[in-house]
């Protein structure tokens, strides 16, 4: 891409006005960095914008509302894909030095973002704790986050945002601070990479949220696309989260208000190949029925049992067992049923069920994000289910 | 001759019960030491359960530690692993101290301490062997099991036994070695045993990851044809992957 004069600063930190908005972005190469100072210049035209990175600052004119301040990141993460303790930490830093009212974390390949969701983040992020960014993503992208992520925070913190592992915020200062502190206690134990939940973490300190549609994005993929070990990591570091606030969604709260975006979609030309997801479950089904009767109920192993013997074209596995099932896992991992890897590698096989049902459904006509909203409905109506077993674990013990 | 006879016997019986009597009090003190160590040994294990429960142990180890000590204790309680060590290393000091004594109170010079102690040390060391080597091969053979089922291996419980019984033949060699039973029969048999199971292993493997070597040369040789990742001519057969991030 073309090198494109956007008028830029480079801001000492002591010079900084107080209650401007920083924008921190990720570690970018030198074309996606243009592009991103250009949409920033697009975006905030005649507001004075600090813009923080830990690249080299390209040698540009001065003059401009835009002021590029090069920093030493405090904590380096080594997991660009996803925002983790050290960006939260790196940016609450930032933050303070400059006396921000409010910050912009940009993950990677935000060169992609365009300038108008950009302006709508920082606008949020003015008026409210957390501005989160919604995608528009295909069908086929994202799955874990509608698969368990988005269900289980809008269920447990009733917090309705679409995608809690958004990788681009709207942050005022005092949320900045909040997640640096809990950042805190990853880097201390030196766990730069750890991963933290910005919207749970709003929501159990009744901090406002606004979700903001940013439209298409690139999004990051991780490096090493292993999913048993990605998945483990995602979902282990959320049931600790779930674990760590059980005093706060035990108790009954109703999420907030919101009209979700459902778009009537044609099938699918193309219906995606799930058979090897159904066979993947099918193995599992024969050699790891052992290891889920440790964890789940019978009414779970028999809904699993009656999943295995479906044909491939009708497999479908029912919302309301997919909920318990995550459930029942956040409750095992909650009580070490058995060791928490094991665990979170026993899930696997029946996350890619999931899939194979969810993607069979929406090759069916269903739109997908009307299946999702369903979905996280009966995660919420089974959220009195969770609680009682999380009170009264030995009442039943499967 | 009869006479004869019947003193021989009630010299026999006479000392015979002299050597039960002379016995009986170190049985005594050996079983008074055992019991008194475990009494102990019980309290102390009250007590401490009593303490750690109250600076909350437990929350501090799983806080603290990424691969937890609760994986490993009973009732995943770091708490209940300690106060039971406590109680189980006081039981085998009394059970040391009661042959010690034993060997005090019996009258001559025969020092059964200087045999039976060593092997009782063996024998402890060989039980935390067995324990230990139990622990590992549960854990290890469930760990294959999930990654072998991740896989997609059709022989994942297979394997997973396979594991499981190489490291309970390998503990049960060393338990015996430790106790120094069977000598050069058990190295014989452990290493004909072994081999045999690793041998088994490796044809299983390698028979059955013929398909997966294949499916991974399958995936190199289209990531080579379609292009990298991120160009956009390699978008059109990417456009049917699924994105599970």
């Amino acid at each position: 891409m073309a090198s494109i004069q956007t008028n830029i600063d480079i801001a000492p930190a002591t010079n900084a006005p107080t209650g401007s908005l920083l924008v921190s972005l990720a570690p970018l190469a030198s074309d996606a960095l243009e592009a991103t100072l250009a949409n920033l210049a697009l975006a905030f035209p005649s507001q004075t914008v600090l813009v923080a990175t830990p690249d080299s600052a390209p040698n540009l004119s001065s003059g401009g509302p835009l002021r590029l301040l090069p920093y030493t990141p405090t904590a380096v993460s080594t997991t660009p894909w996803v925002l983790t303790a050290a960006d939260y930490l790196n940016a609450f830093a930032l933050v303070q030095e400059n006396q921000a009212s409010a910050c912009l974390l940009l993950g990677a390949e935000s060169h992609t973002l365009h300038p108008e969701a950009i302006h709508a983040l920082a606008a949020a992020a003015t008026t409210s704790d957390l501005a989160v960014a919604r995608y528009n993503l295909g069908p086929r992208e994202g799955l874990v986050n509608s698969a368990i992520l988005y269900p289980v925070t809008r269920a447990l913190f009733a917090a309705r945002p679409r995608f809690p592992l958004a990788i681009d915020l709207g942050l005022s200062s005092r949320m900045a601070q909040r997640l640096a502190s809990e950042a805190q206690r990853f880097t201390a134990g030196n766990q730069n990479d750890a991963l933290i939940w910005p919207v749970a973490a709003a929501a159990s300190a009744n901090f406002t949220i606004t979700e903001i549609d940013v439209g298409t994005r690139t999004l990051p993929q991780p490096a090493a696309p292993d999913l048993n070990s990605l998945l483990a990591q995602i979902a282990g570091s959320l049931f600790t989260y779930v674990d760590a606030k059980a005093t706060f969604w035990q108790r009954a709260r109703t999420a907030q208000a919101a009209s979700p975006i459902i778009q009537i979609a044609p099938p699918e030309e193309h219906p995606a190949d799930v058979s090897s997801m159904i066979d993947a479950f099918h193995i599992a089904y024969t050699n790891l029925h052992e290891i889920w009767s440790l964890v789940l109920p019978p009414n779970s192993l028999l809904g699993l049992k009656r999943l295995s013997a479906m044909p491939p074209a009708s497999f479908r596995m029912p919302d309301s067992l997919w909920a318990r099932i995550i459930y029942d896992f956040i409750l095992a991992y909650r009580l070490r049923t058995i060791n928490r890897g094991h665990l979170l590698g026993a899930l696997t096989p029946l996350y890619l069920a999931w899939v194979a049902s969810h993607l069979l459904l929406i090759s069916s006509g269903i739109a997908p994000e009307k299946h999702i909203e369903e979905l996280a409905a009966v995660f919420e109506a089974d959220k009195p289910y969770l609680v009682s077993r999380w009170r009264w674990p030995d009442r039943f013990n499967p | 001759m009869w006479q004869q006879v019947e003193l021989a016997l009630s010299q026999s019986a006479h000392r015979v019960l002299f050597k039960l009597a002379s016995f009986l009090p170190a049985l005594v003190a050996l079983f008074l030491a055992v019991v008194v160590l475990t009494a102990i040994g019980a309290g102390l294990s009250a007590l401490l359960h009593r303490i750690l429960t109250s600076v909350r142990f437990d929350e501090r180890i799983s806080r603290n530690q990424v691969g937890s000590v609760s994986d490993w204790a009973p009732s995943h309680s770091p708490t209940a692993l300690v106060a039971r060590t406590a109680f189980w290393a006081c039981v085998v000091v009394g059970v040391f101290i009661g042959v010690s004594a034993f060997d005090a109170a019996y009258p001559g010079e025969s020092q059964i301490s200087l045999f039976v102690l060593p092997y009782l040390a063996h024998s402890v060391g060989a039980i935390v062997l067995l324990i230990a080597g139990t622990i590992i091969a549960r854990f290890l053979a469930r760990s294959v099991l999930i990654g072998a089922v991740n896989a997609k291996l059709q022989y994942a419980r297979f394997l997973s036994m396979g594991v499981k019984w190489l490291v309970l033949v390998l503990t049960a060699a060393m338990v015996l070695d430790h106790l120094q039973i069977g000598g050069v029969v058990v190295e014989l048999a452990f290493g004909i045993l072994f081999g045999g199971i690793v041998l088994t292993l490796s044809l299983a493997v390698g028979l059955g990851s013929r398909d997966i070597v294949s499916r991974s040369l399958e995936r190199n040789t289209d990531l080579a044809s379609d292009g990298l990742p991120g160009d956009p001519e390699s978008r059109s057969s990417m456009s049917e992957t699924l994105r599970h991030f």
